[in-house]
């Protein structure tokens, strides 16, 4: 991935790069907004991090320029700004996704990926399949190897939810917000419950497609795709 | 000082105004009077004028100018017959008869004035209205009338209004000054309250008169909001108090585990796990910031801007689907009972997180075995009741304060901060809350309303 990065504060911005080009992605980092939108406008990058408060300029009205200026690339949001209402503002401004800070790296990683790869919005996919793991959204039902399993509708969301992002890691909180739209962070932990039901019900005796990412998620992915 | 103040004052100018309106509606009343009667009353000396001139021409025409007169001398030997007074001049223009100035006066009607004869203002000549008619022989035929009586008329009808236009006045302005000084006194004793809160007496409040009015309806609205804001005060320096004792202790733990790992580190696993350790602390004081944060936000009351019609019925179905599951997981069994197609007008984030804080509320404090049961009703009252422990009388008027936690639940961790927090959102979408003994066991109540 190439990811553009607008961010003021060094220790966070290095924090930030060390951690993606660990994982073998490249960064370009800016620290003023006007250098930001500049380098924005002119490359072409997968994924934008962007400050919400950056000397200068509002973080908000560099992405406001830039989908105005008819920039598509994904971009996410960085903020300290915690409050219910930014996170709307931020979306409505044209970010697509809002991350409040502090953070944990892998959670960054996990929805920069997430952001990258986003498969283009070409109709309405009716059915999805990773392997021999079938869901039909029309119908809603789930098959794996051609048998039917019964899901809650629960479970149906978050298989849906990881199929959806096939492949990439998801993050707990990715999940609470694409699944539940729980923006806050229960202290249950129905994450890991509805993930442990759901891998019974399409993983038990079979291979595994649904695996645990230790420290930062999950991932569902088709047996040839593990390595 | 104090005469421009009540000058000023509101219910002074209101006074003033209704005086200048009595006033002129006095003032107009009087015109409208004056000039009706001036006219009735010229009307009617015109008429006994015309009147006598006629009956003085009958007898002329009967006994010819001697007889006329003699009509006229008799009519003035009783000087008085209906006031008038009468003149016969020659051709010549000279009186030869009666007692009108001697210059004859032109035919038809006409003021004249003549020497005083007494009853008018000293130094004034006498004034008189005549109607003077030309005889066949060449004579003048003048009857006069003293305008006299109607000076004094017009006088009299001026004077009456003019006293009562002075007295209106007066009293308008007397009693507007009486009414602004009463109404003074008492904004002055609400100025008064104020500056004594200005000053620092927190405690201070404005004393009602009892009597329901509209400054006592006012004051207690004034003290209402002195309430609220006392309150606001005061919850906002406990949580600072709060905030920097409940800190205290995991920051305490996290400099510990970070002065452990670099004192002696045995390996680098142990290294790592210190880390790790460090990691979680931090994160559980910055979900407390956050916690704080969040009931702040919504204490500040700007998400009611962006209230929307919720659909309740399936918010609880929702939550009941996702934390069955982690309930049977504990040990727990967690049911709903859920009357269908219920809405409210609210936040429907806010009202999931209250929700989901009153069940892991009710997860977090019992054990296992226990049933918790979630309903709501069709008047969009939700009930979150478990048969638990429950807590004590005493102490539920303050589980929903900040940062507060039963002794008995200091063990299970939590930030102490999630009942607050569905106080809250509850107090955001003016609903009621009330905790019940469950029989064993706490139930929590939150009386939304059904939209």
């Amino acid at each position: 991935m190439r990811i553009l990065l607008i961010e003021d504060d060094a220790e966070t911005a290095a924090y930030i790069a060390r951690g993606f080009r660990e994982h073998g992605h490249a960064v370009d980092h800016r620290t003023e907004a006007c250098d930001g939108l500049a380098a924005g406008g002119a490359e072409n990058f997968d994924v934008m991090i962007v400050d919400r408060m950056l000397p200068g300029m509002d973080g908000l009205s560099v992405v406001k320029t830039l989908r105005g200026g008819g920039v598509k690339t994904p971009i996410l949001f960085l903020t300290t700004m915690t409050g219910i209402d930014d996170r709307v503002e931020g979306l409505n401004a044209g970010g697509d996704d809002y991350l409040a800070k502090p953070f944990d790296f892998f959670e960054l990683l996990a929805r920069a990926n997430a952001l990258a790869r986003r498969p283009p919005l070409t109709g309405h996919v009716l059915e999805l399949r990773v392997g021999d793991l079938e869901l039909n959204l029309l119908k809603r039902e789930v098959r794996r190897g051609g048998q039917p399993i019964d899901l809650q509708q629960k479970e149906f969301q978050l298989l849906e939810f990881l199929m959806r992002h096939a492949g990439h890691v998801v993050t707990r909180t990715m999940l609470l917000e694409g699944v539940w739209n729980y923006h806050f962070d229960p202290k249950t932990n129905i994450v890991e419950t509805h993930i442990s039901r759901l891998r019974s019900k399409i993983d038990k005796g079979r291979v595994e497609l649904l695996h645990t990412i230790r420290g930062s998620g999950y991932c569902l992915r088709a047996p040839a795709a593990a390595s | 000082m104090r005469l421009p103040r009540l000058l000023k004052s509101v219910s002074f100018r209101l006074a003033a105004f209704y005086a200048a309106a009595f006033g002129a509606s006095v003032l107009v009343l009087g015109t409208v009077i004056y000039f009706t009667a001036s006219a009735a009353f010229d009307n009617q000396i015109h008429a006994r004028m015309a009147a006598e001139s006629s009956a003085l021409l009958d007898i002329y025409r009967q006994s010819g100018l001697t007889g006329l007169r003699a009509a006229i001398a008799t009519r003035q030997g009783h000087r008085l017959y209906l006031g008038l007074e009468y003149g016969i001049y020659d051709a010549r223009g000279v009186l030869r008869e009666g007692t009108l100035p001697p210059a004859r006066p032109a035919s038809g009607w006409s003021h004249v004035t003549g020497p005083p004869d007494g009853d008018e203002e000293p130094g004034d000549d006498e004034e008189m209205m005549v109607v003077a008619t030309p005889l066949p022989g060449g004579e003048m035929l003048a009857v006069g009338d003293d305008l006299q009586s109607r000076e004094e008329f017009d006088e009299a009808i001026l004077k009456t209004f003019g006293l009562g236009l002075a007295l209106s006045l007066t009293l308008a302005a007397a009693g507007g000054a009486l009414v602004s000084s009463l109404f003074l006194r008492r904004v002055d004793a609400i100025t008064q309250s104020a500056e004594a809160i200005i000053q620092g007496d927190m405690a201070h409040r404005i004393a009602l008169r009892g009597t329901g009015d509209d400054l006592d309806a006012l004051s207690t609205t004034l003290n209402r909001m002195l309430d609220r804001i006392a309150s606001l005060v005061e919850a906002m320096r406990q949580v600072t108090n709060d905030v920097a004792h409940d800190l205290r202790t995991p920051i305490g733990r996290l400099r510990q585990s970070l002065d452990d790992a670099r004192r002696a580190p045995a390996s680098e696993a142990e290294l790592r796990d210190a880390m790790s350790r460090a990691i979680d602390q931090t994160d559980s004081i910055l979900a407390t910031f956050a916690a704080l944060l969040r009931i702040a936000q919504v204490e500040a009351g700007s998400r009611r801007a962006g209230f929307r019609t919720v659909d309740l019925s399936a918010l609880v179905e929702g939550i009941v689907q996702t934390f069955a599951p982690a309930a049977e997981d504990a040990g727990m069994t967690l049911t709903a009972t859920i009357a269908p197609g219920v809405t409210t007008v609210g936040d429907a984030e806010l009202l999931t997180q209250m929700i989901v804080n009153l069940v892991e509320n009710a997860l977090a404090h019992t054990s296992k075995g226990t049933r918790i049961a979630i309903a709501l009703s069709p008047t969009a009252a939700i009930a979150v009741s478990d048969d638990g422990p429950g807590i004590p009388p005493d102490a539920r008027g303050r589980i929903f304060q900040r940062f507060y936690r039963l002794d008995a639940s200091r063990r299970t961790g939590g930030s102490g901060l999630g009942l607050s927090l569905v106080a809250a959102i509850a107090e955001l979408h003016g609903a009621a809350i009330a905790l019940d003994n469950n029989a064993p066991g706490l139930r929590v109540t939150v009386s939304l309303s059904c939209r």
